[in-house]
């Protein structure tokens, strides 16, 4: 599908984005509201922050579905990422981390999840376990364990201040109005982020392991008559979305600087909002990564509101994403899955 | 594919008939397994981080059954277990997710006290009025919970709005908006900490049996009444029977003349109903006020091991939430007792649930060490 075709197909949905937004302006206009003071370049800039995470997240969960497998626990394994890349971090620092130590973690953190990615995968393909519920026990095995990590390492739920990945400059060029800040002078991980949706866009459309993994996930019965195991395929982006998952959580960690493991730990529905922004992009790369910038954008409100003096409570803005979310199902809850999504596929051999 | 929902149907269909396919002393097998087995992993993390874990086992079984104080925390808890497994039973055996427990089981709470605390100048102070209130704030939780039920119910039968996601949301919504009025318009006069005011002393559950401050039999009573009432609807009423056939035969159902949209909104409201009992038992024999929901435990998610622990049967809500009320206790005594880090139980509630999802693990495990396990 080239970008043209995923656009005309999907007319509606970015008339809706565009209405979206030519309304959110309407109301701004009526409501008085200092816009100049709302959208500013330190927002684009936190909103791109923001979607990262969201974005690596839903990239990895549209690879498990179109596969033919809903991982449904991203939001747990976002949890471990962030953990985890938290903790290596931390020892490899010695208390202390620096940004060598930081990226130690992201890594460490990636890879640790290729190995849980591994166990959820062979729970699901070989042992065939409900889809749905053993990703929620992913979940909350995130939730015990993510905040286990913590007390055993910190004992608080919360690490203390670790590091932030450093914004990576680019001479010159960070120097030119408003693209300057927001694309040359940011975190690296925006960057990887978008390096990462290009990427998986291409590899999922355009070369020959897209197209198997398509298969496996709309008609698994033709890719084993055509000799590919599905069961393979399946694995790999199975792992791979774990992957993906944990390496979102080390990035938000990466960019908050510590981690938090109170309540539904700092991860707090990023994964799950994940998923919403790859069923809104309709299981193309670019349009979650286009869903999740916009989920970022709502997350980041909150400062907005406050440095433009707008007297709305906090605790209220920081539901907009999840309302957010709730509207954007009601009103395009009825994305096409993959055919074979859930099933799991015996070989007749 | 033409229907959208299918996927979803066709799924439920296939962990019902796994389901369906084992027996009840295959089922019991599976559940003692998995909890026998998460145990197992939990304790290994214990030993790998250092503490011992024959003295954590030694807290788990004092802090669970060692005394009476100890027995009635275990039963305050099933309590609580029991209401919300019950909850989730109603929606997964009728094939609708509704992981949205925790938010309606808030959102009952809240109404509960905010009626009382409304209607209690209006009611004699005696035992009388107190029990009066008492049935207005559950019937409040109850219309509450439903309606918050009910809402994806709506989104999911009428618009295809995945109804586990967005229960996940409403849960944070609920979460966050009962937060943010308990801090701001409902606070209690001279209120510390983001609290309502307290309900009436006269305003609460006997205490009989256990002289205990936050258990009354009286409540446990209730969540077995509640068992009781569900399971004859599932049982022996044309909604249980019509919500049980759509979950498991969507077909079958839609040919015999069942309305599928109106089964899953009944279902969704049902199942909200009982959280917000739920809800209001927490918050009558439990806290006595309304306070940050972000900070009163996690029942509504554990309600769904319990009930996955229990095939999603209401009868078996029962042992299984006594399971799990014994481990939440052990973990407030670990809490207090022990160095061991409380979350751990949380991690275990979660591996239970992930050994529950894949009943064809033990099912291997048996056939290859030869241990029974006929062919499926």
């Amino acid at each position: 599908m080239s970008v043209a075709d995923y656009a005309a197909r999907n007319r509606v949905r970015i008339g809706a984005a565009v209405g979206l937004l030519a309304g959110a302006a309407l109301l701004a206009a009526l409501l008085d509201l200092p816009v100049a003071a709302i959208v500013t370049v330190g927002f684009v800039e936190r909103t791109l922050q923001a979607a990262t995470p969201i974005a690596l997240a839903a990239v990895g969960g549209l690879y498990a579905e179109k596969s033919g497998v809903f991982n449904i626990g991203l939001e747990g394994f976002m949890i471990f990422g962030a953990a985890n890349a938290g903790a290596v971090a931390w020892l490899s620092g010695g208390g202390s981390p620096t940004q060598l130590d930081l990226w130690v973690g992201i890594l460490a953190a990636v890879l640790l999840s290729l190995a849980y990615g591994a166990i959820f995968a062979a729970l699901t393909i070989r042992y065939e376990a409900d889809q749905i519920v053993a990703g929620l026990a992913v979940w909350f095995v995130g939730l015990g364990f993510g905040p286990f990590t913590a007390v055993v390492l910190w004992g608080n739920r919360n690490s203390p201040r670790l590091a932030s990945v450093a914004d990576l400059t680019v001479p010159v060029l960070s120097e030119l109005p408003v693209v300057g800040p927001v694309l040359f002078d940011t975190s690296p991980l925006v960057a990887l982020a978008a390096l990462a949706v290009g990427i998986s866009w291409v590899v999922l459309y355009r070369t020959r392991y897209g197209y198997w993994l398509r298969a496996a996930g709309e008609n698994p019965e033709a890719l084993d008559t055509a000799g590919v195991s599905v069961a393979r395929v399946r694995y790999g982006a199975v792992i791979f979305s774990a992957a993906m998952a944990g390496l979102a959580g080390a990035v938000l960690l990466a960019h908050a600087g510590s981690f938090t493991g109170t309540g539904d730990t700092m991860v707090n529905g990023r994964g799950w909002i994940g998923i919403v922004a790859y069923l809104f992009g309709n299981y193309n790369p670019i349009g979650a990564g286009a869903a999740a910038v916009l989920f970022g954008g709502l997350d980041m409100l909150q400062i907005q509101f406050q440095t433009a003096g707008i007297e709305v409570p906090n605790r209220l803005v920081n539901l907009f994403p999840y309302a957010a979310v709730v509207v954007v199902l009601t009103v395009w809850g009825s994305t096409r899955m993959p055919a074979a999504v859930g099933e799991p596929y015996e070989s007749e051999e | 594919m033409t229907d959208p929902d299918a996927g979803g149907g066709r799924r439920l269909d296939r962990a019902a008939d796994r389901m369906l396919g084992a027996s009840a002393v295959q089922r019991l097998l599976i559940a003692t397994a998995s909890t026998v087995l998460a145990l197992v992993v939990g304790l290994v993390v214990v030993a790998a981080a250092g503490y011992d874990p024959a003295t954590f086992l030694v807290n788990v079984f004092e802090g669970s059954f060692g005394d009476a104080t100890a027995v009635a925390q275990t039963l305050r808890s099933t309590t609580l277990f029991v209401l919300t497994g019950v909850a989730v039973a109603v929606a997964f055996r009728a094939g609708v997710f509704n992981i949205g427990v925790q938010g309606q089981f808030v959102v009952g709470g809240f109404a509960t006290v905010v009626s009382i605390l409304w209607l209690a100048p209006l009611a004699p102070e005696n035992a009388v009025g107190g029990a009066a209130l008492l049935v207005c704030g559950a019937l409040a939780a109850v219309v509450a919970g439903g309606l918050y039920g009910a809402l994806p119910g709506v989104l999911k039968a009428y618009a295809d709005a995945n109804e586990i996601i967005t229960t996940i949301m409403l849960n944070f919504i609920a979460i966050g908006v009962v937060g943010w009025l308990v801090d701001g318009p409902f606070r209690g006069e001279g209120q510390r900490a983001p609290n309502t005011a307290r309900i009436p002393e006269h305003v609460g559950l006997p205490r009989l049996v256990f002289d205990v401050p936050d258990f009354s039999v009286v409540g446990l009573a209730v969540a077995l009444v509640a068992v009781g009432a569900i399971a004859v609807v599932m049982e022996r009423t044309r909604l249980g029977y019509d919500m049980i056939t759509s979950g498991h035969q969507e077909a079958a159902a839609a040919f015999s003349g069942v309305d599928a949209k109106r089964t899953i909104v009944a279902t969704m409201t049902l199942s909200g109903m009982v959280a917000g009992v739920a809800g209001a038992v927490f918050a009558v024999m439990i806290q006595g006020y309304y306070s940050d929901p972000s900070g009163i435990g996690t029942y509504g998610f554990d309600a769904i091991a319990v009930s996955l622990l229990a095939a999603n049967n209401p009868l078996g809500v029962v042992p299984a939430g006594l399971l799990f009320g014994g481990l939440d206790a052990a973990g407030r005594h670990i809490g207090i007792y022990s160095d061991v880090p409380v979350q751990l139980i949380d991690g275990v509630v979660g591996l239970v649930v992930l050994f529950v999802a894949a009943p064809e693990l033990f099912r291997m495990a048996a056939r290859r060490t030869g241990l029974g396990g006929e062919d499926r």
